[in-house]
């Protein structure tokens, strides 16, 4: 099994923090020495997957890199072209097999991604608003003291607050948050349901290099990665997306398309996820949310979808089910194990209860990053097949209904069956409730490969 | 029959390539070239000729050594192998490319050695016929159903959808009478072209080099 050097490896990539405030900035980089030397400075402020034992930090901070971050920082062109192609490109390149056209299209994203000057994310959490300003200001102090690079944007984002308390729910009311693999060496107080299906029905963790760069993948081989080994292992590839979400159009959709379900509102918005707003799971669940079932990690993600191959409790197209189909293709889900994603992020923008007035045009939506060992075979791919075409699922060229790219053309099917509270029913005319507002690929290295990168230690020979 | 599945036939030939060393640029890149440029859409010579379920053109250059501890083998030609699930009867198949889609079979059969040209009909076929290997094993998922059955229930199922879902909640009297003129309309229509009823998309695949 693979042992992990948790304090070589950003916590980032390790754990979600739990931590309700955030802010993400965007650097461009000066002089290749100047961002060096802030890279050594910032070296120590870097949070760690070590564990926390004594509590929760105030704050926390870690930092990634597009491709051309790496160019200016000045890493040897022997390194830079052994990167694997699709993150040379970066997402805007992407677009295309990422089905990312249309309102998607790169031309319609924010200034910030057009303009190919994002060099590196930082990413900072905290647990209080204040906590996390403090930490910022020290951060941005650094940067000004080195004078190694330029701040070009932040993004703020914040767990939804309901009665006073940090929730996990997302804007359009859905408990989010549930679906993130275990990995073999990973400690993480693992659950039935997170890693990978085995034959005798039980689950296991995924393969380590499914997720680091450095250790074997579920193919017993190590993952597409730069030279030298050092600079990759431990570290891992960040999908930055930020999706915009339509409120307005997504509760008007839902309150017109469930005036017309027999099972009501509250259900068909169940049909469309996989889950009751709640979270609890409408496979183990299908008739009502059951916030014990919802908030038992021992079931709240440990179910199949071998008895309900017809989708009558969770329809074929539920969003859980495309994105993780567990053994809905057969073969013991063994087909699948080399499609999963780590799912971090938060939402951003202001949270509107239901029923008080809200239009689309307001900033707010998720910001959705994922972690994984290759970018191509793993993020891209559930894009572009589960996400974007429905073939995989027998749903010919049905889209995800909630994160498709539909321009009004979509269709979302709910198969049902012959009971009366539980009949088929299909949504036509899909608008498009999510929109990409921009985003790209970073490269998470490890604290190693980041000393090694401030110290210009990185020799491919 | 080995060939056979159900009543999907699994054709499989290999064409050996002209080798000339004064042709410029050589047989093999020229068969290349044009398998590039062609559609893999409806307008695919293999979508306009009939009972295609799937065809793939590749141009083998040789066995690539892997390394040790396998040992290094040769081809003694470049080859063009040409694999198709089709319908039905092979000689009526080959018959029906070299009717369809003659120009684009001696664009592409041209650079190989010993081809007869599709218009002597019974030279064509005897000719890919030498060229044929047994399939032994194949796959098609196409449930046992001929091209034409297979775009008929897309069809279907795709009108059939989208008049559940333009009369989700109907009165009986409407949905009754809309059905039958629905039912009515659908037998009139035209069979999708072979090639048309999947995305369109700019790519034609999502491979990593793209």
């Amino acid at each position: 099994m693979s042992k992990l050097n948790e304090t070589d490896i950003q916590g980032f990539v390790l754990r979600g923090y739990n931590l309700p405030f955030a802010r993400y900035l965007f650097l461009q980089f000066e002089a290749a020495k100047r961002a060096r030397s802030l890279i050594a400075r910032l070296l120590g402020e870097i949070t760690t997957g070590q564990r926390w034992d004594k509590g929760k930090p105030q704050s926390t901070v870690n930092i990634a890199f597009t491709f051309r971050g790496l160019e200016h920082l000045g890493l040897p062109d022997a390194t830079l072209r052994s990167f694997p192609v699709e993150f040379q490109q970066g997402m805007k390149q992407r677009a295309e097999i990422l089905g990312d056209t249309g309102v998607n299209s790169p031309e319609h994203w924010d200034d910030l991604w057009r303009e190919d000057r994002v060099h590196a994310w930082l990413g900072i959490n905290g647990v209080t608003m204040e906590a996390l300003d403090a930490r910022c200001l020290a951060i941005l102090a650094i940067i000004e003291e080195t004078g190694g690079a330029g701040a070009l944007a932040s993004q703020d984002a914040a767990a939804q607050v309901v009665d006073g308390k940090p929730t996990t729910k997302e804007h359009f009311g859905f408990t989010d948050g549930f679906g993130n693999p275990d990995y073999l060496g990973v400690d993480r107080s693992s659950q039935p349901g997170q890693g990978k299906l085995m034959p005798d029905g039980t689950w296991a963790p995924l393969a380590t290099g499914e997720l680091l760069l450095g250790y074997a993948d579920e193919a017993g081989e190590l993952p597409a990665a730069p030279i030298p080994h050092l600079l990759a292992s431990n570290g891992t590839f960040m999908v930055y997306r930020k999706l915009h979400q339509n409120l307005a159009t997504f509760r008007a959709f839902l309150d017109k398309q469930g005036s017309l379900y027999v099972g009501g509102k509250e259900k068909l918005a169940a049909k469309f996820i996989g889950r009751w707003r709640d979270g609890t799971p409408i496979e183990i669940s299908p008739d009502n949310p059951n916030p014990a079932i919802a908030k038992d990690p021992s079931r709240n993600t440990d179910f199949t979808y071998g008895g309900d191959a017809e989708g009558a409790r969770c329809p074929i197209g539920a969003h859980v089910r495309r994105v993780h189909p567990r053994d809905a293709f057969g073969f013991s889900g063994q087909l699948i194990n080399r499609r999963r994603i780590t799912r971090r992020g938060l939402p951003y923008g202001r949270f509107v209860p239901e029923g008080e007035p809200v239009t689309d045009k307001e900033e707010r939506g998720v910001i959705f990053m994922a972690l994984n060992a290759n970018l191509s075979r793993q993020f891209e791919f559930v894009q572009q097949q589960w996400v974007q075409y429905g073939n995989d699922s027998h749903l010919g060229n049905d889209k995800d209904v909630l994160v498709g790219n539909h321009g009004g053309h979509g269709k979302f099917v709910v198969q049902g069956d012959a009971s009366p509270g539980n009949p088929p029913f299909i949504c036509s005319n899909l608008p498009d409730f999510v929109e990409l507002r921009g985003g790209d690929y970073f490269f998470l290295p490890s604290i190693t490969a980041l000393g090694m990168i401030a110290m210009s230690l990185v020799d491919p020979r | 029959m080995p060939n056979n599945n159900g009543s999907v036939y699994g054709l499989t030939i290999l064409s050996p390539i002209i080798d000339d060393a004064k042709a410029t640029p050589s047989h093999d890149l020229q068969i290349r070239n044009y398998l590039a440029k062609l559609s893999t859409r409806e307008d695919s010579p293999f979508a306009l000729a009939p009972g295609t379920h799937l065809a793939r053109l590749v141009v083998m250059d040789d066995v690539v050594f892997v390394g040790a501890p396998s040992c290094e083998e040769h081809l003694k030609s470049k080859y063009l192998i040409f694999e198709s699930n089709l319908d039905g009867d092979l000689d009526s198949y080959l018959s029906g490319l070299a009717a369809t889609i003659p120009d684009h079979l001696n664009a592409i059969w041209k650079h190989c050695v010993g081809y007869p040209g599709a218009a002597n009909r019974q030279a064509f076929i005897d000719y890919m016929k030498a060229c044929q290997l047994e399939t032994t094993f194949f796959f098609a998922a196409v449930n046992n159903k001929s091209v034409s059955e297979t775009l008929r229930a897309l069809q279907t199922q795709t009108a059939v959808a989208d008049f559940i879902a333009s009369h989700q909640g109907a009165n009986p009297a409407k949905l009754q009478r809309d059905f039958i003129q629905f039912v009515a309309k659908l037998k009139s229509l035209p069979l999708p072209k072979p090639g048309s009823m999947g995305p369109h998309r700019e790519i034609k695949t999502g491979g990593r080099n793209e």
